[in-house]
């Protein structure tokens, strides 16, 4: 089967146009200043930062790479990944100690935030800020989108999250504040939009953002006023507001910058969302990657499913849904089946890994410029636990990333450590995230400064 | 009648003793745990006693929660009060309770800023210009919180700021019926499990299978579709033995007819190709059909085939072809916006000249700012939005200016938001009646998920909507309309009672090889009949617990074992004892809806029960609970054994004694609802529970178990639809208003409407409390 989405709503020559002309296009410097200035410092961080959540941990037996800090056989769960091994890390023995007690809510809320969920249903919900908006604060300056926000799961389920967490905790990976998730986005023509506009031509394009700018300056005029109408209580919320106004209008100033500066062609929307999950998964790849090469924005996070999903995989092999087959009461065969839900959900990252070493830019491939962490906020399902994560990093050479390795903790080890070592390599320096030790060694080249 | 009398003597304890009344009782039954020593669940009634108790509302609301339910004090104890110790003191406690916030009311406070959700958006748009939109397709989905999406709705983070202008734009081209820059396209997927053997829904007899899809087209002119037949993993058209005939109509009249055949050895590529054609359509909210003719040779294979589900390639192909997906593309040609039902409704007035255009646009867009923010407008708020109209109108005419000041009224704070601001003269803590005009909103919003019409508008504008029988007549004005049955139905029980889960879960195949998309939504749409009947008919709510009829069509009742019901149509049922339908606990959705895939959970299904029919759910695991390893724990036991095995853990145990007996007395009914009288070759062990003690076996008694005091289940209710009606969370202080609520539809034989009447009449619905 073409790993192309080519009989879906995006249709295969709106991707391959968008290919095409990129290639065909000399990849000159100029098109890329923010690059451009970066290739200079010796130190050079890497350009953009994705983050693939995958949920209810893993069959452990099966992903955990044998032998020695060499990456040779991969295992069972990993076995996709080698085509692009050179371009993977495993790094074995990490743990979420603020995940305790151990449910599918923290599981996902703490991946990125590595911080405690507030343990409460009502509105008063609480986290951390998570790494990839402290990323964003950094790589997402200079493009249309700080961050992109992206999820598999069509609808919202009720009372089906976990016991005494508010739902907001399972199902946002993304928080840009400790008291605000990020939605994420599920529907391809809508990520289309967000992305492109409703495409069209590149004077279409201008127009529309033009109209979308004096419905914005309005939307501003009209929320202000409220500043002045209400009590001081409500003030504070509405300052909130006039902070996604300007945001967005930021977002419309990038896109029509980046409309001069970006060499993406015509693009048709994506009409309706695929009906097999992995047609659906591969194109809300697909959109990623036109997201990279149009450089729209530098930060990513994905959840290939929500916690306690229900979803069945007919792809894998197996008509289990996976939250049952995930308590699977140490039965082999249960596990077996699980491990093969869990071999699923890699392959699609190594198919995507495979495209983005395929597709240049200036400076080597879009991998090379990359860094993806894929893992879960859980190890073993079957008993909630939080330690010894199933954890990849993936990435290409700009930040220094020695692949083909297998980190071995002897000691259970945060993986707030390994979030401080990825924004380090992003550019953003901190001390600290949450719980960290320390910064994880070996999984990239000392800097040659 | 009888917890009423009890009432009338609670008044009087009230009045007349106060908290003294309690102190024997207490200190006989419930110091031995809750003192100053023991103090069980963190609980010190000793010290309490000393105080009045209006000092403590949430604790002795607490209390008269557990007491009422008889879950305290506990059935182990030896001795416990009688029936007519429980009532009097629960009666006393409520009454010095109820009395207090007479006095002193406590309405809470409802958030000053709350965007509308999904639904409510959608709603609005129909109700406001005419247009049905699809707002899953347009906005991202809400969090729920407390079992209700209309809660989590503050914030407004900048990606959804940014949708909700695309949304204002897209909605506004299309209500208007502004020419599209490029033919926009659509592609709809029928679900991979929907069984295509027998008649769809909306579409005409002698056919089977195939869609009715309701499509909004933006103007007259020629939009192409074409048609894809459902393929297998082999990319071989699914049952495609013989010649079959496909037909297209629009709004059920026949358009096209299209024979597909086999290929005859070559591949299946091309066979559906020819399946693309024109259609001229007008402007507006059409239904595309498309299905097949149903021939006997479909009908003979059937006959050899055991199982109704008829979607899997492996196990049960199709016999065959089904439909895969539709595009629509278009509009090609467009002859203009055509007469839809959006344009009606806004151009109320078209310009005679240019010179008229402005006064107009006024005119047209006063009463949309009116509708759209539910208040009257000055010339001045008009005028707010007249420079998006200049502006649309200098580069596309009149119809653009409007369409652009439409956008904007479409973004505006007040159509998003729900504003309810405080006066400015309120005190910190003040109590305030909310304005005749918040009013409305809350009522329409409450009951229609949606805007106010004119009429409650008008009667808010001139003031006369406060006074309680205005907003009691209006409330059944409103629940008698077929928007508060689509709402209640949809948004209330169907997040209350689980119903929105359903499409999420997908029973295990090989145990359950007869499941697909078909039965799956006659399940849901039994439980929503049910729910349906009891507002259209102002039924008693005690009829959802017990009934004697359902509703069913063919598919559900051959999956209960129902014969002689035919055809895709729902009817309703009158049911026998040895069909053991009826109320909601035998209904398949809310069974399925509380199972794993692979086997029953009474758990789930008694959480269920606590949570939505008693009112008490079970506290959240404490922190120091041990994960339990399930592998201690055989798979082969049946499931009753496994948890026998938890709560032989003392920790475990206190919390599941408690939760899994309601589950167990469900336990003739399997992982999709269906009666079974074996499970693994063991006769079914249905034997469980009420919190309150009480131990019995099967369906039959939890039902009775239930109804022995109604006013629970009515009280749980009650407090699922103020939060529902205020979108906040049930906070102690509302409890005085719930047990009024309960009183008065008690008093109507638990009729629905006399639950929304007391509600919106209540304290928390019509009155608010500054900061």
């Amino acid at each position: 089967m073409s790993t192309f989405t080519t009989r879906i709503a995006l249709p295969r020559r709106t991707f391959l146009r968008g290919l095409g002309a990129t290639l065909a296009l000399p990849l000159l410097d100029a098109m890329v200043p923010a690059l451009a200035a970066e290739a200079k410092t010796a130190a050079k961080p890497v350009r953009r930062l994705g983050y693939l959540f995958m949920p209810m941990g893993a069959d452990m037996t099966r992903w955990t790479p044998t032998g020695g800090d060499k990456l040779e056989e991969l295992p069972f769960i990993l076995e996709s990944l080698a085509p692009v091994k050179d371009h993977v890390s495993i790094v074995s023995n990490l743990e979420i100690r603020n995940a305790y007690p151990g449910t599918h809510a923290t599981s996902n809320a703490s991946f990125l935030s590595c911080a405690r969920a507030k343990h409460t249903e009502s509105t008063d919900y609480f986290l951390g800020t998570t790494v990839d908006q402290m990323a964003a604060q950094q790589l997402g300056r200079e493009t249309q989108l700080p961050s992109l926000e992206l999820a598999m799961d069509m609808m919202q389920t009720v009372g089906q999250c976990d016991n005494g967490y508010a739902c907001v905790y399972q199902n946002n990976l993304s928080w840009s504040s400790p008291t605000t998730p990020l939605p994420a986005e599920a529907h391809p023509r809508i990520v289309f939009e967000m992305l492109f506009g409703e495409g069209g031509s590149k004077a279409q394009r201008q127009a529309a953002l033009r109209k979308r700018a004096s419905l914005l300056d309005f939307v501003k005029d009209d929320i202000s006023r409220l500043q002045r109408e209400l009590g001081a209580a409500d003030r504070e919320r509405v300052g909130h507001y006039l902070e996604s106004v300007r945001d967005v209008e930021r977002r419309i100033q990038r896109a029509e910058q980046g409309l001069a500066e970006n060499p993406l062609p015509d693009l048709d929307r994506p009409t309706g969302v695929p009906a097999s999950y992995a047609e659906h998964a591969r194109l809300m790849f697909e959109l990623q990657l036109l997201a990279m090469q149009g450089d729209i924005t530098r930060v990513f996070t994905f959840q290939l499913a929500r916690e306690t999903s229900n979803r069945t995989y007919p792809e894998s092999g197996v008509s289990d849904p996976h939250h049952p087959l995930s308590h699977h009461g140490n039965d082999p065969e249960k596990i077996a089946r699980m491990a093969k839900i869990n071999r699923f959900h890699v392959s699609l990252f190594a198919e995507f890994l495979q495209k983005l070493r395929a597709t240049p830019e200036a400076g080597g491939t879009l991998l090379d410029n990359s860094l993806f962490l894929y893992g879960s906020g859980m190890g073993n399902p079957n008993v909630h636990d939080h330690v010894n994560l199933p954890i990849i990093v993936a990435g290409g050479a700009a930040g220094g990333m020695k692949g083909g390795r297998h980190i071995r903790y002897k000691e259970p080890t945060p993986l707030a450590n390994l979030h401080l070592t990825l924004l380090d390599k992003a550019g953003v320096r901190l001390e600290k995230f949450q719980d960290s030790t320390a910064q994880v060694d070996g999984l990239f080249a000392p800097l040659g400064i | 009648m009888k917890s009423l009398a009890h009432f009338s003597i609670a008044l009087l304890a009230a009045s007349a003793l106060g908290q003294e009344s309690l102190r024997p009782l207490v200190e006989q039954h419930c110091i031995d745990c809750h003192d100053s020593d023991t103090a069980k669940g963190k609980l010190n009634l000793a010290a309490l006693l000393a105080e009045d108790v209006t000092k403590h509302p949430a604790v002795w609301e607490n209390v008269v929660r557990r007491m009422a339910t008889r879950q305290m004090p506990p059935a182990s104890r030896k001795e416990r009060p009688t029936e007519a110790e429980y009532a009097a003191t629960v009666a006393a406690l409520a009454g010095r309770l109820d009395a207090e916030a007479a006095a002193h009311p406590q309405p809470g406070r409802t958030e000053t800023l709350r965007r509308l959700n999904r639904a409510e958006y959608q709603n609005a748009m129909r109700d406001l210009l005419a247009v049905e939109v699809d707002a899953t397709a347009l906005l991202p989905p809400d969090e729920a919180s407390h079992g209700f999406d209309n809660m989590s709705v503050g914030t407004l983070p900048p990606t959804l700021l940014d949708r909700y202008i695309s949304a204002a734009q897209k909605i506004s081209r299309l209500a208007v019926g502004a020419a599209q820059r490029v033919p926009g396209g659509e592609t709809i997927r029928i679900k991979p499990d929907i069984t295509q053997q027998e008649r769809a829904e909306g579409l005409p007899f002698g056919t089977r299978g195939g869609a009715a899809i309701p499509f909004t087209f933006p103007q007259d002119g020629e939009y192409e579709v074409q048609l894809r037949l459902t393929r297998d993993r082999n990319d071989v058209v699914e049952g495609l033995h013989g010649p079959h005939d496909v037909l297209v109509l629009l709004d059920r009249a026949q358009m096209k007819t299209f024979t597909v055949r086999p290929p005859g050895g070559k591949g299946h590529d091309l066979v559906d190709a020819h399946l693309k054609f024109r259609l001229p359509v007008k402007a507006g909210r059409r239904e595309l059909g498309v299905t097949f003719l149903k021939d006997s040779a479909s009908l003979l294979d059937d006959k050899r085939q055991p199982y109704e589900a008829r979607f899997n390639f492996h196990r049960h192909p199709r016999p065959a072809p089904a439909l895969y997906q539709v595009s629509i593309t278009g509009p090609f040609d467009a002859t203009g916006p055509g007469d839809a039902a959006s344009r009606r409704r806004i151009f109320i007035a078209q310009p005679q000249s240019p010179a008229d255009e402005v006064a107009c646009a006024k005119k047209i867009l006063a009463p949309l700012l009116r509708r759209a923010w539910r208040r009257p407008v000055t010339d001045a708020d008009v005028a707010r939005v007249l420079p998006l109209f200049e502006e649309g109108r200098k580069e596309g005419g009149f119809d653009a200016g409007i369409e652009s000041a439409l956008s904007a009224v479409l973004v505006s704070r007040e159509f998003l938001f729900r504003v309810e601001a405080q006066p400015a003269e309120a005190k910190p803590g003040a109590v305030y009646r909310v304005s005749d005009v918040a009013l409305a909103s809350r009522l329409s919003f409450f009951l229609w998920s949606s805007i106010p019409d004119d009429e409650l508008l008008a009667l808010a504008e001139r003031g006369e909507l406060s006074q309680p029988t205005v907003l009691e007549a209006q409330a059944r004005r409103l629940l008698a309309d077929p928007r508060a049955q689509q709402s209640l139905v949809a948004n209330f029980a169907g997040q209350w009672l689980h119903l929105r889960n359903l499409d999420g879960i997908t029973p295990d195949g090989r145990l359950f090889p007869d499941f697909d998309d078909n039965l799956r939504q006659s399940m849901r749409r039994e439980t929503e009949l049910l729910f349906d009947e009891i507002l259209r008919e102002n039924r008693s709510v005690l009829a959802l617990l017990k009934s004697d009829h359902t509703f069913l069509n063919e598919r559900l009742a051959k999956h209960y074992g129902i014969p002689h019901i035919y055809g895709e149509r729902f009817r309703r049922v009158a049911l026998g004892p040895e069909t053991q339908r009826g109320g909601l606990l035998r209904h398949a959705s809310v069974l399925m809806a509380t199972s794993y895939a692979t086997r029953t959970a009474p758990t789930i299904r008694g959480k269920w029960i606590l949570e939505n029919l008693i009112g008490t759910p079970p506290q959240p695991p404490a922190p120091d609970v041990p994960s339990l390893d399930e592998g201690v724990v055989s798979e082969k036991l049946p499931v009753r054994q496994r948890l026998a095995a938890h709560r032989d853990q003392a920790a475990c145990a206190t919390c599941h004694e408690f939760i899994d007996p309601p589950g167990f007395a469900l336990e003739h009914f399997d992982a999709v609802g269906r009666w079974r009288s074996l499970e693994a070759g063991v006769p079914v062990d249905a034997s469980g529970g009420l919190p309150d003690g009480s131990r019995f076996t099967g369906a039959d008694a939890l039902e009775t178990g239930l109804l022995q005091r109604p006013e629970i289940f009515a009280t749980t209710l009650a407090e699922k639809l103020l939060a529902y009606a205020l979108g906040r969370a049930i906070e102690p202080h509302d409890a005085p208003a719930v047990r009024h609520i309960v009183r008065r539809s008690q008093a109507q034989d638990f009729r629905f409407s006399e639950f929304v009447t007391a509600l919106v009449t209540s304290v928390p619905f019509t009155m608010r409390q500054s900061l």
